[in-house]
């Protein structure tokens, strides 16, 4: 009986020992190169140079090297201080935050988007960049806009990304519309005639999911913006009821029932609707300027434009352009609030600002910075024109819960689009929503 | 000349082999789909009709990953902690194992119900106090912090597995042992270890695939790229704009390489087969 | 003669392979007390230390977030009794994640066990040779590989209404027209749960495997002897033999298919019109889009509840088998 288990027995023990083995190598070499340091943040030996770290989901989006080329800038710019950059999935981000704020491992700098700023102000994870500002002497005007929380700054927003109307050329000639749509009557009409064209091609995609639902800020409230109207009163209380966002809910939902909308908009994710349009199979969205570079790259030969997103018709002010930002804000828990708001100075000074603007194909956060447009598509130029003519408009940067906001109305939207309930129900139900909230 | 029992033998194995492609079908379709979008430009990777081979088909999604040291780097912290947490997770479920099966105790079944339903407690939930109780204990950012919070959630099932099998095992195994003068300890590493290998390397295969594919925790107790695990790898090429399907495609084919080639190396021993193990299949 | 082997069918017990019931805690009891009985303790301290430590501590904290309010994002954290409770138990979209996860666990489970079963009988079968079972098995484990964000991310891209799945069902016949899978509220659920059928059936398929093995041929062998067809043998001995391991890996699965949450996340957000949400995500939304730690708490402790429940009685089971 023992003869047996032995022979398996010795088998066993060679298998371990060499598993054994491999991890011990393996370890060894992790170990002598890995850190084990608890590091929470950053380090200074007593007097020595500063390292800072600065969490963002930006160098990803640059072209490689060029973000830490601009942190090496900044290096030489300040000899004492070494900034290491962080980088974490875009999708995680917020909860990170959140986490680590909790901890109180925060990084020293962190990239931040306008919606989450109310609340991250309000559990004490970010710092009030007003006194840090007013004891640096900064120059507040350079600034093209600042997000406050009570009338404090907590975060500066460094490049801006603007959402026009992207027309697919090809698309809308072969569907024989001869002009980019203006205002909402042309957009229907062109939106009919490209999902005229049948095979898998749709005029407009909306995408809706609850996971992320940015859709009701980029593709439905924009309607309502670029119209010059507001989803608030001027106290800051939500308005949905009101006859603007009524009739923006109504052409949403008309463009639904005229079957122009590419199937899969209850669940479709912004990055789902890119790839839609650069595939071909969408022929107007409503989208980031920052990803024209991509889609040029992903389909070289789509001949596209962009244009502001049309008002309603009868129409004539200047019209809202919704944006997002990189937004930049330093913890509260960090111990080197000082140089953290020089690397935020660095990041916003006039010549960084164009450079970093230009490298991500967004607009200046410094008012006096050109972005250099000499090499990038012409496009660009285009799309600034527009922002320059209308204004930027995103209602939510600023309010609490903001993504909590715009996913009961995606909800409520999502039961108006499939039929199970009026638009005046969807508007009250959110509106009471929002009133628990705001 | 076929007898009656020799066609019925071919046809049961052709049924066998038509359910066998069947399933081949439905199991690997989705992995051929990923090495096919592993091999397009990303351009493609919404092209109707769909094809499993374009035109500008490449490796150099794949080429990017290896000649990328923070990616390899990726790779190599997701095998130290996979294999610590195998091996750790093996050793003290083995020995929990043992105590329940062969041992009655006050605090038995309180504990077993214990170790059973922490699993239920949703992970989002215990993020932020369990962030704070590792870095508390000085293992934020660390290989230790991993391995030891993977162990947590891979104990119970390992636990339960190895209590199951060593259930399967009747005592007169352990008796023999005590007959010929040794102790519960010698049983257990000399008699119900052996034997119970095919049903250990189960559990350690699965511990393994719980820790290398696992990303909540590595994500939040990780700071720097230089600790980062593979799916936090393959999530920082998903993008705010957009994702690098072929790069995360080939990221995890890359990935699973590795995992299978063990899976090959162990799969001998733990099918077992007639010619090894102590007792007769 | 080769290693030698247990001839099982000597032992009494040996048909049954069942262990032997151990002294009842009376007995127990009755012994005095001495360093052995201490045995047991000493065996499974390694994993009460780690557990207690690691586990039982951020428990208790999560509990205790659930009887506060203003926990972790807000300052000041106050005492709430019940309210968070009571705030969970009468939102219906708590009722709704109950119902759509209760739908997504039985059938995932039941799918899985019924496909890891019979795809390890099919690998374990004795008409085939060793290579093509070992091809076939390197085929079925595949599944397991990849990490769940992937797994998400390319059935995505599959089940897209213009991607390869509706392009196949088509072109074949079997669809008219183009199915909106993940979008659709009436398929949703099914296209998720099938999902994780897929991703899921490894686990069962090789513990099985594992289990076949510990299968005594004996007893077939009797059994055929006596007449007994496949189908009986299949159903008088594989599966009162696998008993133990189908209940465990049922309970086990049970319970991780609760806390699937990546996959939901993102393929479908638990929308369209709620019909994939579960508790997973209704704890994620409370506690990272709505800031309310304290409610998240309170779900969690509930989805721990009823867990405990289900425990309970699977640990009684074990005992008295």
């Amino acid at each position: 009986m023992i003869e047996g288990s032995t022979r398996v027995q010795s088998r066993a023990k060679r298998l371990l020992g060499v598993v054994t083995a491999a991890m011990l190598a393996v370890a060894a070499v992790g170990c002598g190169t890995g850190s084990g340091e608890g590091s929470t943040g950053s380090s200074e030996q007593g007097g020595g140079p500063v390292t800072l770290e600065f969490a963002q989901w930006w160098a990803p989006e640059l072209p490689e090297g060029a973000f830490q080329e601009l942190m090496t800038q900044f290096e030489s710019q300040n000899p004492n201080i070494k900034v290491k950059l962080l980088s974490a999935p875009y999708a995680s981000t917020k909860q990170q935050l959140v986490s680590g704020a909790a901890s109180k491992t925060l990084p020293d700098v962190v990239g931040l988007d306008g919606a989450w700023v109310n609340d991250f102000a309000k559990q004490g994870a970010i710092t009030d960049l007003s006194a840090l500002m007013a004891e640096g002497k900064y120059d507040e005007s350079q600034l093209a806009s600042q997000i406050k929380v009570d009338g404090k700054t907590y975060m500066i927003p460094v490049v801006n990304f603007v959402y026009p109307l992207f027309v697919n050329k090809d698309l809308s000639s072969k569907a024989g519309v001869k002009t980019v749509p203006n205002n909402r009557s042309e957009f229907l009409d062109a939106a009919k005639k490209i999902s005229a064209l049948g095979g898998n091609v749709k005029g407009w995609a909306l995408p809706l999911d609850t996971a992320v639902p940015n859709g009701i800020q980029n593709d439905v409230m924009s309607w309502l913006w670029a119209s010059g109207g507001s989803m608030l009163t001027p106290d800051g209380k939500p308005n949905l009821t009101s006859p603007p966002v009524k009739s923006t809910v109504e052409y949403v939902k008309s463009l639904n029932d005229a079957d122009v909308i590419a199937p899969g908009s209850l669940t479709m994710k912004e990055q789902d609707k890119v790839e839609k349009f650069t595939a071909g199979q969408v022929g107007m969205m409503i989208d980031s300027l920052a990803h024209i570079n991509l889609i040029k790259k992903n389909s070289p030969n789509l001949d596209f434009t962009v244009a502001p997103i049309p008002a309603e018709d009868s129409y004539t002010g200047k019209r809202g352009l919704p944006y997002a930002s990189w937004g930049i804000g330093i913890a509260d828990s960090s111990e080197h609030k000082a140089e953290a708001f020089k690397l935020v100075e660095f990041l916003m000074s006039q010549q960084a600002n164009a450079q970093l603007s230009t490298l991500a194909n967004g607009f200046p956060g410094n008012n006096t910075a050109e972005p250099d447009f000499s090499k990038s598509d012409p496009l660009f130029k285009t799309a600034f024109d527009i922002y320059k003519k209308g204004y930027p408009a995103n209602e939510f940067v600023g309010l609490p819960k903001s993504e909590e906001l715009m996913r009961t109305f995606d909800e409520n939207l999502q039961l108006v689009l499939t039929g199970k309930q009026s638009v005046d129900d969807a508007l009250n139900k959110t509106q009471q929503s929002w009133a628990s909230v705001i | 000349m076929t007898t009656r029992k020799q066609r019925r033998r071919l046809s049961a194995k052709i049924g066998v082999i038509v359910g066998l492609c069947l399933g081949a079908v439905f199991a690997g379709f989705p992995v051929v789909w990923m090495l096919s979008t592993s091999l397009k430009p990303n351009g493609e990777v919404f092209q109707v009709p769909p094809r499993l081979i374009t035109e500008n088909f490449s490796f150099d999604a794949y080429w990017k990953i290896l000649t990328d040291p923070t990616q390899l780097r990726f790779f190599l912290n997701s095998y130290i902690v996979a294999l610590w947490v195998t091996a750790l997770t093996l050793l003290v479920g083995i020995l929990a194992g043992y105590s329940f099966s062969r041992y009655e105790f006050r605090l038995k079944r309180f504990i077993n119900v214990a170790i059973v339903s922490v699993q239920a407690v949703p992970p989002i939930t215990l993020v932020i106090p369990f962030f704070g109780l590792v870095v508390a204990l000085g293992l934020y950012n660390t290989y230790g912090g991993l391995i030891v919070t993977h162990m947590v959630f891979t104990l119970p099932y390992a636990i339960i597995m190895t209590t199951a099998y060593f259930n399967t095992l009747p005592r007169e195994l352990d008796e023999s042992v005590k007959v010929d003068g040794g102790s519960g300890w010698t049983a257990l590493w000399r008699i119900l270890v052996p034997i119970s290998v095919p049903g250990l390397i189960a559990v350690g295969i699965y511990t393994f695939m719980i820790s290398w594919n696992e990303y909540l925790f590595a994500l939040t107790l990780t700071r720097t790229d230089d600790m980062r695990t593979v799916p936090i790898g393959i999530q920082l090429l998903m993008g705010q704009h957009s994702y690098e399907w072929n790069q995360m495609m080939a990221m995890s084919i890359l990935g699973s390489i590795p995992v299978l080639i063990l899976f090959l190396l162990f799969q001998r021993r733990f099918i077992g087969g007639l010619t090894s193990g102590a007792v007769k299949n | 003669m080769g290693p030698a082997h247990i001839d099982r069918t000597v032992l009494p017990e040996a048909a049954t392979l069942e262990a032997e019931p151990a002294p009842s805690p009376a007995q127990a009891r009755r012994r005095p007390f001495t360093v052995r009985s201490l045995t047991p303790y000493g065996y499974i301290s390694p994993t009460l230390l780690l557990i207690f430590v690691l586990l039982v501590i951020p428990i208790a904290m999560v509990v205790s977030y659930s009887f506060q309010d203003n926990v972790i994002v807000q300052k000041n954290p106050v005492f709430a009794g019940l309210a968070n409770y009571t705030k969970v138990l009468t939102d219906p979209v708590f009722w709704t994640a109950i119902k759509n996860t209760f739908l997504f666990i039985t059938v995932s489970t039941i799918a899985h066990l019924v496909l890891g079963l019979a795809f390890a009988m099919m690998l374990n079968t004795g008409l085939l040779g060793g290579l093509t079972k070992a091809i076939f098995r390197v085929v079925y484990i595949l599944p397991w590989l990849f990490t769940i964000a992937v797994v998400a991310v390319i059935w995505r891209l599959m089940l897209d209404p213009f991607g390869v799945v509706n392009y196949i069902l088509t072109t074949i016949g079997i669809l008219g027209t183009e199915v909106n899978w993940l979008a659709d509220p009436s398929t949703a659920l099914w296209a998720l749960t099938f999902i994780n059928i897929w991703s899921g059936y490894p686990f069962f398929m090789i513990s099985l495997l594992a289990g076949l093995q510990g299968i005594s041929a004996d007893l077939y062998e009797a059994a055929a002897v006596d007449g007994a067809n496949p189908i009986q043998q299949f159903f008088n001995i594989t599966i009162p033999q696998l008993k133990p391991v189908l209940i465990s890996m049922a309970v086990l699965d049970l319970i991780w298919t609760s806390q699937q949450f990546a996959l939901i996340w993102l393929t479908t957000g638990g929308g369209p019109l709620n019909v994939t949400e579960m508790l997973s995500t209704y704890t994620y939304k409370q506690a990272f889009s709505s800031y309310e730690f304290a409610t998240a708490s309170a779900s969690a402790v509930i989805v721990l509840l009823i867990t405990m429940i289900l425990a309970f009685f699977y640990v009684r089971q074990l005992r008295e088998r």
